[in-house]
């Protein structure tokens, strides 16, 4: 690619991501802003003080509460997502192809049917209303993204090296910290940066098996924007994007399209 | 101290047996190339030494002791792989570090003896690069280094030099000879290059199909190979088919005096060299040697190769002088000092 390709690229990429952000921003530092205007007819900080003092403690504990959510989802998917990402890249086995039908299945059905059938199961076993009920219905999205990013950093993965760090005198341990996850680091990282966004912006799952009680912050900004006051609804959503827009600045500069391939 | 005995080594992959009832010792300080045709097990039998790969049979004693059941970081075997396979998040010094550091080594020794190879394998200057910077010879140094460092009683190398061109290869080679002969270090050294096995090694094993053929001195293996497939795989050509009577050999190419031999009347099969068999054009009178064709010459550069049609059969014959033809008619010359008698079958 030229460079004026390159860039006239990056000016669509940065303008189709930028685009929606623009009216949002300028809702949130409006005081009034009614229909033919092209621009708000009074600026005015009210919503961004009303989320740092009156609603406060309640963004900050939706917050807290997705951040946990989110993390503890993503750890859980890297953690199962690794041994069965390396176990579908490295080996052949009966019924690999069964096993992708599989796990692309939550990615097509609706996640309103999965969250609905999930919920009289987990009314059941008493994870309805509970943060470890809500952390599994995230998990049925969330797990079969990463198995699949780590299926495909383990498919381009040369487990020579690990036995090169063996006949080196490298233990089996040694080789898990020293050698396998150096390398994956950067897939690594993709899989659970996909897997904490994609937790992060659940809502209707959350809303259906947490029943109102886990309120993270999708949950509190539909909440915001039911009530109609837009300016509040706008400062929350850009609340709500930072931690994806951070991570998508993050991915660009240090994982790139390499991460996918993973290192040889 | 640097011994290596494989007894009776099996190994399967599945239900395939790739290595039968191999033996084969390398001494203390020696240099054994084992020597195969592609596909022929020598990775399996390194990976096998190396405690990689699980044999189904048979012993491996490093030092006098068996290692069965002795995980690989445990043994004192290292193995250099036919990739180079440097670790792409450490630069060269580190990469060169890692087995100093899996024995719990302490920075300042290790940094010593990191210096002291890198000067061995000249690397000196390069020990902050990262391991995509270098050209594929360095990167192949890197992994010799890696493992040299350790000192292992036995250094496993399998095809290190087969990804490097020609000048680079030779280069090599000298290296590794330089290294081997200086630091007296025991290794068994994996080829699929016949040039490069005799070469290299005080001695080579030949591996065809899982069974080793020959183990020997490099002149042994060139000039009296054991049986025709050995002649086959150092580049034999010319197979003769006949039998003894008196001390003469009675072939389809003539009759050769070979001197006094055992069984009488058995039929028996010779080789001999392309390069020594004499080739002149066809005069009026003969010089005593078999009347023939050229069907077809290769310039090799120092040598061509001509392949003659006599009556009895074709041979290969490999000639420094230049300016045979095809079609051209000649004679040639077998001397009987050079033909080598194959036992009985
Ligand atoms: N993991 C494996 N599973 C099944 N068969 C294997 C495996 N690895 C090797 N083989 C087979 O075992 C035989 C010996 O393989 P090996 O790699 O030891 O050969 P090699 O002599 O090192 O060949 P090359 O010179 O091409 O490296 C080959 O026929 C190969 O197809
Ligand atoms: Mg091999």
């Amino acid at each position: 690619m030229t460079r004026s390709v390159r860039r006239m690229t990056g000016w669509i990429v940065m303008t189709a991501v930028g685009l929606p952000f623009g009216p949002l921003i300028l809702w949130s530092f409006s005081e009034r802003w009614f229909f033919p205007g092209l621009w708000p007819q009074a600026w005015g900080l009210r919503a961004w003080t009303y989320i740092a003092s009156t609603a406060g403690m309640q963004v900050m504990a939706a917050i807290g509460h997705s951040v946990v959510v989110a993390a503890v989802t993503a750890a859980i998917a890297v953690a199962i997502g690794l041994p069965a990402g390396r176990a579908l890249g490295l080996y052949t086995f009966k019924g690999k192809d069964l096993v992708s039908v599989i796990l692309t299945l939550p990615i097509i059905v609706p996640p309103l049917c999965v969250a609905m059938g999930l919920h009289l199961w987990f009314i059941r076993l008493g994870l309805a209303e509970t943060y470890a009920g809500v952390i599994g219905v995230h998990l049925t999205f969330c797990l079969p993204y990463a198995i699949f990013v780590l299926w495909g950093v383990f498919s381009n993965y040369n487990p020579e090296f690990e036995a090169q760090a063996r006949s080196l005198g490298a233990s089996r341990l040694a080789v898990i910290t020293r050698v396998m996850l150096p390398m994956i680091l950067p897939g690594l990282s993709v899989a659970a940066l996909f897997a904490f966004l994609l937790s992060w912006s659940q809502y209707l799952s959350t809303l259906i098996i947490g029943g109102g009680r886990v309120t993270t912050l999708p949950v509190l900004l539909f909440a915001l924007m039911g009530s109609g006051d837009r300016p509040v609804a706008a400062a929350v959503s850009l609340v709500f994007v930072a931690p994806a827009f951070v991570a998508l600045l993050f991915s660009a500069r240090y994982v790139g399209t390499r991460s996918l391939t993973g290192v040889h | 101290m640097g011994d290596l005995r494989i007894e009776k080594l099996a190994i399967d992959y599945g239900a395939r047996a790739v290595i039968q009832g191999l033996d084969l010792d390398v001494h203390d300080g020696e240099m054994v190339s084992l020597l195969g045709p592609s596909g022929a097990g020598k990775t399996t039998i390194l990976k096998a030494v190396a405690g990689l790969l699980e044999p189904s049979g048979g012993n491996i004693l490093i030092d006098g002791h068996s290692v069965r059941g002795v995980p690989p970081e445990k043994r004192n075997a290292v193995m250099v792989f036919q990739k180079p396979l440097l670790f792409p998040f450490m630069n060269v010094s580190q990469n060169i570090g890692f087995g100093l550091r899996m024995r719990g080594q302490a920075g300042g020794e290790t940094a010593r003896h990191v210096d002291h190879i890198l000067a061995l394998t000249r690397l000196e200057g390069l020990s902050r690069r990262k391991v995509h910077e270098l050209s594929g010879g360095q990167q192949q140094r890197v992994a010799l280094a890696r493992a040299l460092v350790l000192k292992p009683s036995i250094l496993l190398l399998d095809e290190p030099l087969s990804n490097l061109d020609a000048t680079l290869r030779q280069r090599m080679r000298e290296l590794i000879q330089t290294i081997q002969s200086e630091t007296r270090m025991t290794m068994l050294f994996v080829t699929h290059d016949q040039s490069e096995a005799l070469m290299l090694s005080h001695r080579v094993a030949l591996l065809l199909d899982g069974r080793l053929r020959q183990v020997g001195a490099p002149r042994q293996l060139f000039h009296h190979p054991a049986d025709p497939e050995v002649a086959r795989f150092f580049g034999g050509k010319n197979f003769f088919q006949g039998h003894i009577q008196n001390g003469m050999y009675h072939s389809d190419f003539g009759v050769f005096a070979v001197g006094p031999q055992d069984g009488n009347g058995h039929l028996r099969t010779a080789t001999i060299r392309p390069e020594d068999i004499r080739i002149v054009p066809r005069r009026a009178e003969s010089s005593g040697g078999l009347a023939g064709r050229i069907v077809k010459t290769n310039f090799e550069g120092s040598a061509t190769r001509i392949v003659v049609a006599c009556s009895a059969g074709e041979l290969v014959v490999l000639t420094s002088q230049d300016g045979f033809l095809p079609g051209q008619e000649v004679e040639v010359t077998v001397p009987p000092d050079k033909l080598r008698l194959f036992p009985d079958a």
